[in-house]
């Protein structure tokens, strides 16, 4: 388990790295490293045999957090755990916080970059599905300049995003939540800390006792993220019940239709959707309730 | 070959070395500097075995290549015990708890711990519980003990660790 | 305590290990860590198909790898060495011979094809990559029924219809049994492959000297002695000039007992290159091709009285092999599955029939209490009688429980029991847990809509077992010997067979030798894993036999330079050697602390003057003592688990875990304590977590930790242990512990799942692992696939 041979390049600037993605010649695969904490293994398995590998981790201005006009700008390179203890991502993005802690462990944090895990686009990821829920702006820059994304069209497929490969993501733009907003992930993993068979991304805007909006996405159902657009619609407007959210789970399962692995069958990470649909959202509104 | 000089701070002793460039961390502190205490158990991020204090905090070396590893700062278990074989206090407290058998996954866990020690002193938020402890030591896998003398030991290094004053 | 050694001191308290200093530091030298001049890496190519005939293999392109050295194809290696042998007298075994390297048909995926020998493992990588193999795909064999079925493809000539072997046997009059029956209680089990997965992997440093002809491996083994003489004519080197060596070992659990073909073909190579080649098996070679235990599917038959009373046991098991045989031959995992399955109850008449079937899958290895399915489906059945009868878990238990007053006696088997005490920590588990209490906490979580299952076990481990036993299960059960020097400083050095890997025998058998001979704990030094130094054993270390076996060794051979050093000291004192005593190395008349003579004095004496010392002495300060074991024995323990289970996602939550555990006389509680925990944690993910998996192609479906998964400390709970030490009138009165923990868990914790299921109406477990899905399944909440 030992890496094929690559040539390396660790650009400081956006640009080079951007000219160092588009001068292809005969390299072969060229990839993107970040945290390394997906790539790096996929290396070592050589399940990935790029040509060239361009290091971004030494490009300066990836790693900030920024919030301006109620719209946080989190870095690609920005560590997973950096953002988890992040003031401006716990108070201005509640569900990314809520999410991080669910990602692999510690030392992993450390490392991987939330960039990462959304280029990676693992279908079980947190982040990912957080990008999803929240109609996160992914912004990549490649030859021909800088371009936003809207996540609904960034994650195409497994582990397929809309990043073409001479571009980077720079950054993910997400709108803060205002005061009555709550959020809540929960999934459910084999073990603490690995990918989930299931994961739900709730957040949930209250006015008084009734939603004004909904934002929920589910992960490990499908070969992306998914939006669960009809329990949206099924809240909205209403007052959280039991009644009410098994109408909104049950709209959503009866879409899904995952596949089985030696993890978890197609019926079981259906079934835990809406189990964990009912639980975030619940959890999400008493905390919407709290900030009121 | 494709290499790449590179210079590294490797418990508190500077280092310029060139590295091939695929070469990952683990194997360049093992081979090329001979620091064999970092163990490799699974080359692909899970077992922890690997684990290494880089600027400061705990990471994989199984995970990041050599060349990523210029101009930082590492420590390994060969760093925390001081040559006339004092042992450091977190391995002290897992002498003290029994809380290993066949060493392998060791390093790993100590530098973990360590990790979580060095955090308490600056300051910043350490597991409480054994439970908590559980968690945290999640990213480490140990296959003869069943974790309880770890957790035994991370409780004795964590409260003789004094933390600072907040 | 009755006719007890000279203990004292040291041995029953938690001496701190002497193994931490180095492991804690890092300071080790583990195979990987191994770094000799010169040396060479290997890495194997292996084969992506489940079955298949290799028609055409073409290794041009890598030999031509700047840094490769050479490559073997399996005819290369092939004219190097002899096929790997594990055939035994054993009537019906049908043990096919293979090669190092295949050259002629694979039969599972990861089955080597190529060796590479380059400078550096990126580099035996790289030209791997460039082998081109081509293969006519046969059909793969992946189960046992798949094996059996008629006109099944064949794996091998010489196995017809892939019956690695057959037999029953019965015990008894059965039919009687089965007559007087008010009830016949069956149940069936198909466990899953899981494995060991040490933390350090298989590997080995094979090291050739040219000009003396020498070879030296430096193995992850847990029998240096067993692997020296296997290897030695597979690899055509004269056993004189071979050395194995074993330095710090990460976990063995049965894996690292046999000689794989990886070793042969290493130690091979390096004779060809004539230098050092490393090996070190990396985790997906590891998961894919180490193989993997467990896999055995049972059916049981109870007759039974209306009052619970066993009459009688009819049980099949079938046992997957996997394609190649290893050490020891699978014949001996059937006899230990059925002469431990009665177990420490009464049953007067016992029929049982294995069939042991070869599949195209990696091999089935030991694992921790390689037995284990014995403890797992009996104690599963007696909580099917307790239910058909309408009796408790405990009663059923306590109604056909051998007790301490029933000894001595035999098992149906054949196996006296004397001094077994499952039965009194059974009682003792019983005493500590308020049955009525965890019912009602039941019926309250029911009320919650919350779900709990409690479930107990007992059992037997063989550790050692006893002669009777051995010869039961048709395995040798052999002597342990140990030499022990006094150094002529008066230190001591002492050589044993075995080969710790986690076990703390440089603690147990320092703080045994450190009592009885009067020296201090810091001044002894095991020495082991080396042919050329320690003494003979072909077991090494697997069995759980050195808590007796080994620590007899030492008591005994510490014993005898005991005698001779008060011998000469008798006369150097002039007191006679019932007046002596030893202390910090040190002889001294009682109560007359002024007249003494060190150790040293005399172990000098010896060494550098033997005929100056006193007359009729024996002057030898090296003693190799051999310990028969005094009869052997077992161990017993009895375990309680407690879980909840979530009926929404179908985790399972162990929430408490209770045992009883009596090993006898224990040298460090907290060695035990570590053992019995290490244990039970690797039983407890075994049922939940672990799985081999293969897909219906032969494909293997778990090559990464991200898949194999291992429990981590949240999946596991706190484990409280309460220690019984019945003692005996044996000069050793210590038991082993080491495989306890992962045969009785599964059983408790099964028995815990049932009583939840069992509350809400559900059928029992047939099938192992339990995951989640498999949970929600059983309690009816999704269909399965
Ligand atoms: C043991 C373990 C457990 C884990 N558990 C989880 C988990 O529970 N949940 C979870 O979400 N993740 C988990 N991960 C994965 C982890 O979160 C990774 O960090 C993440 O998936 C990738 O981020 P990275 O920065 O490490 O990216 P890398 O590994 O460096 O890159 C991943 C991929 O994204 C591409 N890429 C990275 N950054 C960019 C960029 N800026 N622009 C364009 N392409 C880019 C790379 O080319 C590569 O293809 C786990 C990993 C391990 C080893
Ligand atoms: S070796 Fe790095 S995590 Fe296992
Ligand atoms: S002590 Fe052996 S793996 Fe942890």
């Amino acid at each position: 388990m030992k890496p094929a041979v690559f040539e390396y390049v660790s650009p400081t600037s956006v640009d080079e790295a951007v000219t160092a993605l588009s001068t292809t010649d005969d390299i072969g695969d060229v990839k993107v490293l970040a945290g390394g904490q997906s790539l790096v293994p996929l290396l070592s398995l050589r399940l990935a045999q790029p040509g060239r590998i361009v290091d971004i981790n030494g490009i300066e201005n990836l790693s900030e957090i920024t919030e301006e006009a109620g719209v946080v700008t989190i870095g690609a390179l920005v560590r997973q755990a950096v953002a988890g203890r992040s003031d401006v991502v716990r108070r201005s993005i509640p569900l990314m916080a809520a999410a991080i802690p669910l990602i692999g462990h510690g030392a992993i944090r450390n490392r991987g970059t939330v960039g990462g895990s959304i280029a990676h686009a693992d279908p079980a990821a947190e982040l990912p599905t957080v990008a999803a829920c929240l109609d996160a702006e992914l912004v990549a820059q490649g030859p021909g300049g800088e371009r936003s994304i809207r996540a609904a069209d960034f994650f195409t497929g497994f582990f397929t995003t809309a990043l073409s490969e001479d571009e980077i993501l720079t950054a993910v733009r997400i709108r803060a939540a205002g005061p009555g907003t709550g959020a809540a992930y929960e999934e459910v993993a084999r073990r603490h800390g690995d990918f989930a068979m299931a994961g739900v991304a709730a957040q949930v805007r209250l006015d008084g006792d009734t939603v004004a909006e909904a934002r929920i996405a589910i992960s490990g159902v499908d070969l992306a993220p998914v939006r669960a657009s009809k329990a949206e619609a099924a809240l909205a407007g209403r007052t959280i019940d039991d009644a009410v959210l098994d109408e909104a789970a049950d709209a959503t399962v009866a879409d899904l239709s995952p596949s089985s692995d030696l993890h978890g069958s197609a019926a079981y990470r259906k079934h835990i959707a809406g189990v964990l649909i009912r639980k975030a959202v619940r959890t999400a509104a008493a905390r919407a309730r709290e900030t009121l | 070959m494709n290499t790449r000089e590179i210079t590294v701070t490797v418990n508190g002793r500077k280092r310029t070395v060139n590295v091939e460039v695929r070469r990952t961390l683990a194997d360049f502190l093992r081979e090329d500097l001979g620091l064999t205490a970092t163990h490799l158990g699974c080359e692909h991020g899970v077992c922890g075995a690997c684990t290494v204090i880089v600027d400061g905090h705990t990471e994989r070396s199984c995970t990041q290549l050599a060349v990523q590893a210029d101009g930082r700062e590492i420590t390994t278990v060969e760093g925390l015990a001081t040559g006339d074989g004092e042992l450091h206090p977190v391995q002290q407290a897992l002498r003290d708890n029994h809380s290993f058998q066949c060493g392998f996954c060791t390093p790993g866990f100590v530098m973990t711990i360590y990790g979580m020690c060095e955090d308490k002193k600056a300051g910043r938020p350490v597991p409480c519980s054994r439970t908590e402890i559980r968690e945290e030591l999640s990213g480490n896998i140990c296959r003869c003990t069943g974790y309880q003398s770890i957790v035994d030991g991370t409780e004795a290094a964590l409260a003789g660790t004094a933390g600072k004053e907040s | 305590m009755a006719g007890g050694s000279a203990i004292s001191g040291l041995v029953g308290a938690r001496v701190h290990r002497k193994e931490d200093r180095t492991i804690l530091t890092g300071t080790g030298r583990y195979v990987d860590d191994v770094q000799a001049r010169g040396m060479l890496h290997a890495h194997f190519l292996r084969s992506t198909v489940a079955h298949g005939r290799i028609t055409s293999i073409d290794v041009d392109e890598a030999r031509k790898v700047e840094g490769v050295v050479r490559v073997f194809t399996g005819a290369d290696m092939s004219a190097i060495t002899e096929d790997l042998s594990f055939a035994q007298p054993i009537p019906g075994l049908h043990s096919p011979s293979y090669p190092a390297i295949a050259h002629d048909v694979v039969r599972f995926v990861g089955e080597p094809v190529a060796l590479i020998i380059a400078e550096s493992r990126y580099i035996a990588e790289d030209a791997a990559g460039l082998i081109e193999i081509d293969y006519d795909i046969l059909d793969p064999i992946m189960s046992t029924t798949a094996g059996l079925a008629d006109g099944a493809t064949e794996l091998f000539g010489d196995v017809p219809g892939n019956v690695v072997h057959t037999d029953e046997q019965l015990f008894g009059d059965i039919e009687a049994a089965f007559s007087q029956a008010d009830h016949v209680v069956e149940q069936s089990l198909d466990q899953h492959r899981w494995a060991c997965n040490p933390m350090e992997t298989r590997g080995g440093v094979a090291t050739y000297e040219t000009g003396s002809g020498q070879l030296v491996y430096e193995a992850s083994t847990q029998t240096t002695h067993t692997l020296r003489f296997l290897l030695a004519g597979w690899i055509r080197q004269p056993i004189h000039q071979f050395r194995v060596t074993a330095n710090n070992i990460g976990g063995g659990f049965g894996l690292k007992f046999s000689a794989y073909r990886e070793d042969v073909a290493v130690c091979a190579a390096a004779k060809a290159v004539g230098g050092a080649v490393k090996w070190v098996e990396d985790r997906n070679e590891h998961l894919v091709a180490a193989g993997a235990a467990r896999e055995e599917q049972l059916t049981l038959q109870a007759a039974v009285k209306a009052d619970g009373t066993l009459l009688g046991l009819r049980v099949t098991m079938k046992l997957d092999a996997g394609a190649y045989p290893i050490n020891p031959p699978a014949t001996v995992y059937a006899g230990l599955v059925r002469t431990t399955l009665p177990g420490p109850y009464k049953l007067p008449a016992y029929h049982f029939q294995h069939h042991i079937v070869a599949t195209n899958k990696a091999s089935y290895i030991s694992l921790r209490g390689p037995w284990a399915v014995e403890t797992l489906v009996r104690e599963r059945l007696m909580d099917k009688i307790a239910e058909t009868c309408g009796i408790s878990p405990v009663e059923v238990r306590t109604r056909n429980l051998i007790t301490l007053d029933d000894q001595p006696t035999k098992m149906i088997t054949n196996v006296t029991l004397e001094n077994v005490t499952a039965a009194e920590t059974f009682q003792k588990l019983v005493e500590m847990v308020d049955l009525d209490e965890v019912r009602r906490q039941q019926e309250a979580a029911r009320a919650e809509g919350r779900l709990l299952g409690f479930g107990v076990g007992t059992f037997i481990e063989p550790a050692p077992g006893t002669q009777e036993f051995w010869a039961a299960v048709g395995f040798p059960f052999g002597s342990e010997p140990c030499r022990i020097r006094i150094e002529i400083d008066g230190k001591v050095t002492a050589f044993t067979p075995q080969t710790p890997h986690g076990q703390s025998h440089e603690t147990t058998l320092s703080q045994l030798i450190a009592d009885e001979l009067g020296v201090g704990f810091d001044d002894i030094r095991i020495v082991y894993g080396d042919t050329d130094a320690t003494p003979f054993s072909m077991l090494g270390t697997g069995g759980s036999r050195a808590a007796t076996m080994a620590s007899g060794a030492a008591v005994y051979g510490a014993r005898e330079l005991r005698k001779r050093v008060l011998e000469i000291a008798s006369h150097m004192l002039e007191a006679s050697v019932e007046d002596l005593q030893i202390a910090d190395g040190v002889v001294s008349v009682k109560g007359a602390p002024g007249a003494s003579v060190p150790m040293g004095q005399i172990a000098m004496g010896c060494w550098l003057a033997p005929d100056q010392m006193p007359p009729g002495t024996n002057t030898e300060m090296e003693f190799v003592a051999d310990y028969d074991g005094e009869g052997g024995g077992f161990s017993q323990a009895s375990h309680a688990c407690w879980v909840e289970v979530d009926q929404q996602t179908g985790k399972i939550e162990v929430q408490r875990f209770l045992v009883v555990e009596d090993c006898g006389k224990m040298i460090n509680p907290a060695v035990v304590e570590g053992q019995v925990i290490g244990g039970i944690a690797m039983g407890v993910g075994g049922m939940l977590l672990e799985h081999s998996a293969y897909a219906e192609d032969g494909q293997y479906l778990t090559a990464t930790f991200m898949d194999y998964l291992m429990p981590s400390a949240p999946e596991l709970p706190e484990i409280e242990i309460e220690h019984m030490e019945f003692e005996t009138d044996k000069v050793v009165g210590s038991r082993g512990v080491g495989e306890g923990g992962t045969v009785l868990a599964p059983a408790a914790l099964l028995n815990a799942i049932d009583d939840a299921l069992a509350q809400v109406g559900r059928p029992r477990i047939t099938e192992t692992p339990i995951t989640p899905t498999r949970m929600l399944e059983l309690l009816g909440v999704i269909e399965k696939e």
